[in-house]
């Protein structure tokens, strides 16, 4: 499975569009992460936490829009966007994580 | 010191005005987006009037002392006992820490216990146990001697959290449906393989409020305002098609999806579908 961000795939050539496929995941309040990266605030640092959770919530957005995809009978996802947003919560720490594109069908 | 039981007089009728008020804003949920102007009110009356008595009775202010128990009460109430989030909040108990030590200045040295305090409170949760305790406890005392028979418990609302389950979203469904509309969703913004020709941007939304009102845990939370949000999305998208559908369109291009918070302290979640409509042809 062939994804990318283009617009389109060079040197291949689509036989079909097959659809939207999106994938969301959510990163929610945990008290150890808020807890640490509060620390990491107040000290400076990077906060390895936030950065593995987020990567997991990216993965699992994305691994959602393959699996689409593949039920769909496609090959490739053309145009796909990837999205963080924060959607308040208890801490301010809530995160919605959003990967989407255009399932296609190449030859 | 001469006053003395004329000033305490004061601050009971002031109190106790308070919590009518306060009481009458949460009987009619007068609130905005969620938040209820009880707690603007409430102190407001209660100082109001404890100042008025005061003036008539003693002929000076005492200080609208009914005003800041107001304020501790309804903060107390709407945001820790109402609220099981903010419940096992540090902030939250940090607030009170700092509100207590502004009226005891000599106790400032039980900032350095209640600091302690809120976040062994925030691990376990205990601070929120104990309030549940005093506020049944309480509760039995006011039904025993003020309504002198047990107060009928709200057993839709009981009811209603023990069938209540985070609903969970159908991924499959969900595409199927979005994908079996006769319409093209394209993210790209080129299809120079493609011909077509564009009608105009169109832009659709959803508004989704945050229910609080049910006493579910944050993760429960979490997991319901994600099926919402997913959703929303749909909803969105079946928007959108239908709306370039009536325009002559049968696809988009271009196509946004954006999530973000409305309404006052972010009680609603907003998401719009934005794209270029086009028509294209076989």
């Amino acid at each position: 499975m062939i994804l990318t961000s283009a617009n389109t795939l060079t040197n291949k050539e689509i036989i079909e569009y097959k659809g939207l496929v999106t994938g969301e995941s959510l990163i929610g309040a945990n008290i150890y992460k808020d807890l640490f990266s509060g620390v990491r605030d107040v000290v400076g640092g990077r906060t390895s936490r936030y950065e593995e959770e987020l990567e997991e919530a990216r993965d699992i957005a994305i691994e959602s829009m393959k699996e689409k995809a593949e039920r769909l009978g496609a090959n490739a996802i053309i145009g796909i966007k990837i999205s963080y947003d924060n959607l308040g919560g208890t801490m301010g720490n809530t995160i919605l994580v959003t990967a989407y594109g255009t399932a296609i069908k190449y030859e | 010191m001469k006053y003395i039981r004329e000033a305490i007089l004061c601050i009971l009728i002031g109190t106790i005005a308070g919590l009518g008020v306060y009481g009458f804003f949460l009987y009619f949920h007068i609130d905005i987006y969620g938040w209820n102007l009880g707690l603007i009110f409430a102190p407001l009356a209660a100082g109001y009037i404890e100042t008025i008595l005061a003036n008539r009775i003693i002929g000076e202010n005492i200080g609208a002392i009914s005003a800041f128990f107001l304020f501790i009460y309804t903060t107390f109430y709407s945001f820790i006992l109402k609220n099981p989030t903010l419940g096992f909040n540090i902030i939250t108990i940090g607030s009170i820490a700092v509100i207590l030590q502004a009226a005891f200045p000599t106790s400032v040295n039980y900032i350095i216990f209640s600091l302690g305090f809120g976040i062994a409170s925030y691990v376990s949760g205990f601070f929120k146990k104990v309030t549940n305790h005093v506020y049944n406890k309480m509760l039995g005392y006011y039904e025993k001697y003020v309504l002198k028979e047990p107060r009928m418990l709200d057993l839709e609302k009981i009811e209603e959290k023990a069938n209540y389950e985070v609903p969970i979203f159908n991924e499959k469904e969900s595409n199927d449906n979005i994908n079996n509309l006769d319409f093209y969703f394209l993210t790209s913004s080129d299809l120079t393989n493609l011909k077509h020709e564009a009608i105009g941007i169109f832009n659709t939304h959803a508004i989704i409020r945050k229910n609080k009102k049910l006493n579910l845990s944050p993760q429960e939370l979490e997991n319901k305002a994600l099926y919402e949000l997913k959703k929303g999305k749909d909803e969105c998208l079946i928007k959108l098609s239908e709306e370039i559908k009536s325009s002559g369109g049968n696809g988009v291009m271009d196509l946004e999806i954006q999530y973000g918070l409305i309404g006052l302290g972010g009680d609603s979640f907003q998401i719009n579908a934005i794209g270029i409509g086009v028509k294209l042809f076989s």
